[in-house]
């Protein structure tokens, strides 16, 4: 454990508060009276500002602190949670996330957010302004007193004196431990313990403090430090501290004040070196001054302090380095466990290997024909598969907290269009892997965001097609053979078909006249730069988005289906593979090296006929179509044999196509999925590798770098005619 | 905490173990009072104590007290580690006036 | 001997920074994510120092202390609260529960030691 790693704690954690507090934001926007809702928001604000204080995040305590006072009021009562409130608040979540952000980025406060920030204190400051104005930022731990200079005479020998309240035991706080404090913030000279006080062994009850202590101490530290040593027992105790160059009457007034008998606490005072004897009988013989005494005194009492910070860094520094050696016990949250992703993926690393391992053992013992062998490591291998099957559980999480984001989403689109829309989630406990959540978030937000704006009708509209005034969205996951569904579906208008046909026909997608299945004008939209948005809105329609949505599926291996009906609603159906790290691959070899690609990015295998290797042309005529090809030995400039017969394997992602000429086909598999070693970061065209039951390394390639490699080599072969045409994509025609 | 006496004749022994702290306020009291009672020349052994915070320097200077103002000897003997770390701190060994040995760190 | 801390905080940063700087400093420690958490870790657990937060779910911090104090084994154990600024009543409520000792949040790692320290030292 180090800060940095706790830092990142918080960044995590942080953003799960975030995430609550939205959620209780949204629900108190419902229902304004929902303590536990108003509690929630005061929690997380609360416990941000708590741990960003902790790393030293300033602007984020300070905007928080700003936060958290109204949040006071209003839970205190004294301020309504009205829709105005909860909207504030909601502005001040975000801004708090990108405080957040540029934290997590080690990045300074750009003028945006400051002015924000400056924008939205000052609202926030409006609902103070009522009170008496709780607007003071948390003290800082400096004090700013000048020191009295020319103490060296004495040393800077503080003259302390205890009486402890009663009860201090009691409280489980005890003077041996504030005098052994005292030892850490310099020397302590001598002590002397007063038993005094102690009653009549009937009348004295054990659990009471009634020792006194005087102490001389020799320290740097200024007044205010000392003094702090005993911040915790200062109510009922009786605690005086004379600082170094406190002159005679000072002690003579101690003396006075102090309960025990005055000749006797003068000896105390002589045997600890704060006075001398002759001084002592001089201040006791001294009967005058006393009238100007008290004035005299607060000056020099007031005076010796020294402006120096109460924390030493190097305290924590010094505790930051022995942590090392320092054993503990772990940490345990009841019921969750937060574990470095890392650490996860280091363990699939592990189980990818033994999956592996264990193959090659079962080859091993297929060939040695024992019968008992063979049974024994079939049983490990099911076992195998078992350990498999929960380390890849592990990364999964349920999809329901990226659900929950859209909430949000649907809020803010409504409140701008001025639509009455509800967000109906299915299935959110449904759980897909880490990486896949993680990279689904954004391609659904434009999903949901084009619903509501796009599909939902105006309320006017809706009644006038006699649907209910309120339009639903729906976010539906399910699990589905091997992979999960994911359904963002609306009851508002549906797809225009005639308006979509027009668009793509202006575009020169489609031909005059050429017709198509509902499904293949749907898909139409995932063309780049394609949107029949009328009025570009503030939320979509700005031309971006729907091929970037469909791209980013198709990265995590997913695909994209559209559903629509004229007047009753759309459904965008996405299938994703719950996993990245274990996937169907198909494996092919170039001279002596294996490659795989994932399966469900090959469409066919073709063989090339000798003419056409030999022609040293990068595309081939498939059925009429030019396919670039890719040429996989010289792409990765490998060495070999070449076999004589060589094969296509025609993949595809994201509309294009293209060839890649392997010499060998070698069937499916399932493949592990490591990540490249430092080798291998210079290449081009490689996205992991897998270990084959032989124990041989395949590669796994990059189809998406290696299709735009292949048009690129092709658009520099063909003639710019040709190159335009191959610009225009085939659309809707799988091959 | 353990505690444990012999007394013969006048002469008594108090052994005293393990921790000499708030919680066994009361029971060291009473315990500390009732061998004072008991004998006229105690000596208490501090060998096995493990711990000692104000409560037990406060018992045993209450305990010394009392001893004086009736006349009897109490005597502290084989402090123990503890013990002598609290007395230290403290500057007690003055108040009980008896001979502090600092066991050597093999003992402790 | 080493002497024990135990830290409630329903925030795990929190409770990793202190806990880090407090074994850094030859502490050991015990965490506890809310008040329930920490009665069940307390149970049979010599703790020297509790250092609690106030607002945590299941129980907070005041009922948390008010419950410590009414248990034999554990009543004269110090606690510091965590308070803020602002919560002047919770600190008086915490103070009459028995938490006689309180840092206020936001603090800084050296500022909670320097607590630790001045009730018991490692």
């Amino acid at each position: 454990m180090s800060m940095a790693e706790a830092l990142q704690t918080f960044f995590a954690e942080a953003r799960g508060l975030l995430l609550e507090m939205e959620e209780a934001l949204l629900k108190l926007e419902d229902e304004p009276g929902d303590q536990d809702a108003l509690n929630a928001v005061f929690r997380a604000a609360h416990t941000i500002k708590g741990s960003a204080g902790l790393f030293g995040l300033d602007g984020i305590v300070a905007f928080t602190h700003t936060a958290e006072s109204v949040l006071d009021l209003a839970r205190d009562g004294k301020l309504p949670v009205d829709d105005r409130l909860t909207g504030l608040f909601l502005e001040c979540r975000d801004h708090i996330e990108r405080l957040l952000d540029l934290a997590t980025a080690d990045a300074g406060l750009d003028d945006e957010t400051r002015d924000a920030g400056a924008a939205l204190s000052e609202r926030l400051a409006t609902y103070l302004g009522a009170s008496d104005g709780d607007k003071h930022l948390p003290e800082e731990a400096v004090s700013s007193v000048e020191r009295i200079p020319g103490s060296a005479s004495d040393d800077n020998v503080w003259h302390i004196s205890l009486r402890f309240a009663r009860d201090v035991l009691q409280n489980g706080m005890d003077p041996l431990s504030f005098i052994r404090y005292l030892a850490t913030i310099g020397d302590v000279l001598h002590v002397t313990t007063l038993p005094d006080a102690l009653p009549p062994a009937a009348e004295m009850n054990p659990e009471l403090c009634y020792l006194g202590f005087e102490v001389r101490l020799r320290s740097d530290a200024d007044k205010s430090r000392i003094e702090n040593v005993f911040e915790f027992v200062r109510e009922g105790s009786a605690i005086r501290i004379l600082p170094p160059g406190s002159r005679i009457q000072d002690y003579q007034r101690l003396i006075e004040d102090l309960p025990e008998d005055n000749l006797r606490l003068g000896d105390l005072l002589v045997a600890s070196g704060a006075v001398t004897r002759r001084e002592l009988e001089e201040a006791l013989s001294l009967q005058s001054g006393r009238q100007a005494r008290g004035a005299d005194d607060a000056a020099l009492l007031g005076n010796v302090l020294v402006s120096e910070q109460v924390v030493q860094p190097e305290v924590v520094d010094a505790a930051l380095n022995k942590q090392k050696e320092a054993r503990s016990r772990q940490s345990q949250e009841s019921k969750l466990l937060r574990v470095h992703a890392d650490k996860l993926d280091s363990l699939i690393n592990l189980v990818g290997e033994l999956v592996i391992a264990g193959a090659g053992l079962g080859m091993l013992a297929a060939r040695e024909k024992d019968a008992a062998m063979v049974e024994a490591v079939s049983g490990v291998a099911r076992l195998v598969e078992e350990i498999r099957d929960g380390a890849m559980r592990l990364r999964m999480v349920e999809i329901g907290e990226t659900f929950n984001r859209f909430r949000r989403v649907v809020r803010d689109v409504c409140k701008e269009t001025g639509k009455d829309i509800e967000l109906v989630i299915n299935g959110a406990d449904t759980e897909l892997d880490k990486t896949v959540v993680d990279r689904i978030g954004d391609p659904l937000t434009h999903l949901v965001r084009n619903a509501v704006d796009h599909g939902i009708e105006s309320s006017a509209l809706r009644a006038e097609r006699g649907k209910p005034a309120q339009g639903t969205v729906s976010l539906n996951a399910c699990h589905e053979s091997g992979g999960i569904v994911i359904e963002v579906a609306d009851d508002g208008g549906g797809l225009n078909r005639d308006k979509i046909l027009a668009k793509a026909r202006s575009r020169g997608l489609i031909a005059e006249g050429q017709e198509l299945a509902d499904a293949d004008v749907w898909n139409l939209i995932f063309e780049p730069g394609f949107s029949t948005a009328d009025q570009v809105s503030n939320l979509s329609g700005r031309g971006v988005g729907m091929d970037v949505v469909k791209r980013s599926i198709e990265a995590l291996r997913g695909t994209v289906e559209i559903e629509s009906r004229a007047g009753r609603g759309s459904i965008f159906r996405i299938r994703l593979p719950l996993s990245l790290a274990i996937i169907d691959g198909f494996l092919m070899s170039v001279a002596d090296g294996h490659f795989v690609v994932p399966l469900d990015m090959v469409l066919e295998c073709v063989e090339l006929n000798g003419k056409e290797a030999a022609n040293g042309r990068d595309y081939i005529d498939l059925r009429g179509e030019v396919l670039p090809l890719l040429r996989l030995k010289d792409h990765f400039a490998l060495e070999g044999p070449s076999s004589r017969r060589r094969n296509v394997v025609v993949v595809h992602w994201g509309g294009r196509k293209a060839g890649l000429v392997v010499d060998e086909l070698k069937g499916e598999l399932q493949a592990v999925i490591k990540p490249l070693g430092q080798l291998f970061s210079g290449l081009r065209g490689l996205s992991g590798s897998t270990i084959l039951g032989s124990g041989e390394v395949a590669l796994v390639l990059d189809v998406p770098m290696l299709l735009e490699q292949a048009l690129l080599h092709e658009s520099r072969q063909l003639n710019p005619l040709q190159t335009d045409r191959m610009a225009r994509r085939n659309v809707g025609v799988p091959a | 905490m353990e505690t444990r006496s012999e007394i013969d004749g006048g002469r008594g022994r108090l052994w005293l173990a393990g921790e000499m702290t708030i919680y066994e306020a009361n029971t060291l009291q009473t315990t500390l009072m009732d061998v004072l009672d008991k004998c006229q020349n105690l000596e208490v052994d501090l060998s096995g104590v493990t711990e000692i915070d104000t409560v037990g320097v406060q018992l045993l200077l209450l305990a010394k007290r009392e001893a004086q103002a009736r006349g009897r000897q109490f005597r502290l003997s084989q402090h123990s580690r503890a013990v002598v770390g609290v007395f230290e701190i403290l500057n007690l060994s003055g108040l009980f006036g008896d001979p502090l040995v600092i066991p050597s760190a093999a003992t402790a | 001997m080493g002497k024990t801390v135990m830290v409630v905080d329903d925030s795990l940063s929190i409770r990793q920074v202190v806990g880090m700087t407090l074994k850094g400093a030859g502490y050991d420690v015990i965490e506890a994510c809310d008040g329930k958490d920490a009665l069940a870790k307390l149970n049979g657990t010599k703790v020297h120092l509790v250092i609690s937060d106030v607002n945590m779910p299941n129980m907070d911090g005041i009922t948390f202390v008010k419950e410590l104090k009414s248990q034999p084994a554990n009543r004269f154990i110090p606690v510091i609260m965590l308070t803020t600024e602002a919560g002047e009543a919770k600190k008086q409520d915490g103070q009459a529960a028995g938490a006689k000792a309180w840092v206020v949040k936001p603090f800084q790692p050296a500022q909670m030691l320097d607590a630790v320290s001045k009730l018991i030292l490692p």
